[in-house]
């Protein structure tokens, strides 16, 4: 067989599988927890609920899912081998007990130095260390020297910067040796977690899948070079500004900056998804769909948010925690839903069918989960997201509430997708012939 | 592509139609992606040239090993060997009249 075919490069399934396991019940755990935080979260975006809550879903169900799809992802997208199996389970575990901590550390007592937020930040360090290793040697064997891969492992280098930054605000916090107020450095922590290890990453990963699920060909990669320069070159320029020269009209220049560079990746899928073969989308597709959407709030709450207009003062509270939740659970959370159907069941397939096709009569990927149980969660998760964002617009915590019972309703029927794909029993019938 | 095939190479072709693009769900023949069959009855050897819609297809290997099993199944004294090509490279504009019914395109 020629180069470029690569899923006998995937790693063995015991390394993807349990992230996604860990990450349904992350987000079925945030769920609940996020009713009980519906009073704090319609006035601010600081506390320990809601940085509790914010850390089980950035780390234990959006990081969780994102490490465990690169795993299966890097080999498969860079034709190579993934570096070592054992740092990868490592990490998994480093990632769960730091989660754990870290979410307790905040919900019990907001910042402080106990021993919980000093564990759960230790075991999130080494999480993040162990996979970024791990990602960059398995990627510097490649030869596929692709625009797509190069936004991949540049998202790597920035995860690393973010955690990095969090455990150097915390210990300021104590120790004060950085003559900054932490505030300011938190502008900078989460933005380079937002733009150059989330979105980054996604430019890169969804630039190779997407157009592969539309099956769409000829499209115009220099619009991928050009958000690649747009949206570092912003980034970076952001980071040095926010700590130097906080000046409300260079910020709204780098914003738009980056605003630009993400445009042009939409553009690029755009293309795509004009191009595409199949017309009906299936429910995965659509949740991606329904992120592109999200990612249009996401950039117009997150400008507004850096540039901080004088005529929106009064609201300014409630565009910052519009722009975490349209990224967070809008964004974020919608395309890891539809996603995870464009992944998962070919992972077990594979698994389970790889070396039987053709001499037994199988099932298709899309036979591994319900359908009906995808599209009720489609459902309810749009119903979810839009009465959280009218809960925190009006204030009103019963909307919360309801739309966190909306969340929970979601998160449990994705989960049972998810366990129903990955506990899937060999269903095998002899051919005709 | 896929021109002047032999009888034997045409029965070899609808062979292969069986085996669906489980991310398409349409067979790999309408999708195009069947570049030629040699079909040696001397040497007792079948030679199948193909290609995937995208590099780094999940199911790649999946599809390539389905086409073998395929053809080996219904051809037992040959020597079946399935080759990968990326060259030309798969584009729309090779699936079947079939297939774009298929597709509704």
């Amino acid at each position: 067989m020629k180069a470029g075919l690569s899923t006998k490069n995937a790693p063995s399934p015991n390394v993807v599988l349990p992230h996604y396991a860990f990450g349904a019940i992350a987000f079925l755990v945030a769920s609940v927890l996020l009713f009980f935080t519906a009073g704090d979260i319609i006035n601010s975006y600081l506390g320990g609920r809601i940085l509790g809550v914010a850390h089980i879903l950035i780390l234990g169900w959006i990081t969780m899912i994102i490490f465990g799809a690169l795993y299966q992802l890097i080999p498969v997208v860079m034709e190579v081998r993934l570096f070592s199996e054992i740092l990868a389970h490592i990490s998994l575990y480093s990632l769960i007990l730091g989660t754990i901590f870290l979410y307790w550390s905040f919900w019990d007592s907001y910042i402080s130095t106990d021993l919980s937020m000093e564990i759960g930040g230790t075991a999130i360090f080494i999480s993040v260390i162990l996979f970024v290793v791990n990602a960059l040697m398995s990627a510097q064997k490649t030869k596929q020297k692709t625009i797509e891969n190069t936004f991949i492992i540049t998202s790597a280098f920035w995860l690393l910067f973010t955690v990095s930054l969090g455990i150097l605000i915390v210990l300021n916090v104590f120790y004060k040796f950085i003559d900054k107020n932490n505030l300011e450095l938190l502008k900078i922590h989460v933005n380079s977690g937002i733009i150059g290890w989330f979105m980054m990453l996604v430019i890169g990963v969804g630039s190779k899948l997407l157009p592969m699920f539309f099956i769409a060909h000829k499209l115009n990669r220099n619009y991928l070079r050009i958000s690649y320069i747009l949206t570092n070159f912003g980034h970076l320029a952001l980071a040095v500004s926010l700590y130097f020269f906080p000046n409300k009209y260079l910020l709204t220049v780098i914003a738009l900056t980056i605003i630009s560079g993400i445009l042009f990746f939409v553009k690029y899928n755009y293309d795509a998804y004009k191009m595409r073969l199949r017309k009906k989308l299936d429910v995965g597709m659509k949740l991606t769909v329904v992120a592109f959407l999200f990612l249009f709030l996401t950039i117009i709450s997150g400008f507004l948010s850096i540039i901080k207009p004088d005529f929106l003062e009064k609201i300014h509270i409630s565009i910052n925690i519009i722009y975490g939740i349209s990224l967070i659970l809008g964004f974020l959370t919608s395309l890891i839903l539809g996603q995870m159907y464009k992944t998962l069941p070919f992972i077990i397939w594979l698994k389970k069918y790889g070396n039987k096709v053709g001499k037994f009569k199988v099932p298709m990927p899309a036979d591994l989960y319900s359908k009906k149980v995808a599209n009720l969660h489609y459902y309810s998760f749009v119903v979810a997201i839009v009465l959280i964002l009218i809960g925190i617009i009006t204030k009103i915590e019963m909307v919360v509430q309801i739309s966190a019972v909306a969340f929970v309703i979601t998160a449990s029927l994705y989960g049972y997708n998810t366990f129903k794909i990955i506990f899937h029993k060999e269903k095998l019938e002899k051919n005709d012939e | 592509m896929l021109e002047n095939l032999s009888k034997t190479e045409q029965k070899i072709l609808e062979n292969i139609k069986t085996v669906m693009d489980p991310e398409v769900e349409i067979n790999i023949v309408d999708l195009g992606l069947i570049y030629n069959i040699n079909h040696n009855e001397i040497d007792k050897k079948i030679h199948v040239t193909m290609t995937l819609s995208a590099r780094g297809c999940p199911v790649g290997d999946a599809i390539i090993m389905h086409v073998e099993t395929v053809v080996k199944a219904n051809w037992k004294d040959y020597e079946v060997t399935v080759e990968l090509t990326w060259e030309p490279e798969w584009t729309p504009s090779l699936i079947t009249e079939e297939g774009k019914k298929t597709l509704n395109l």
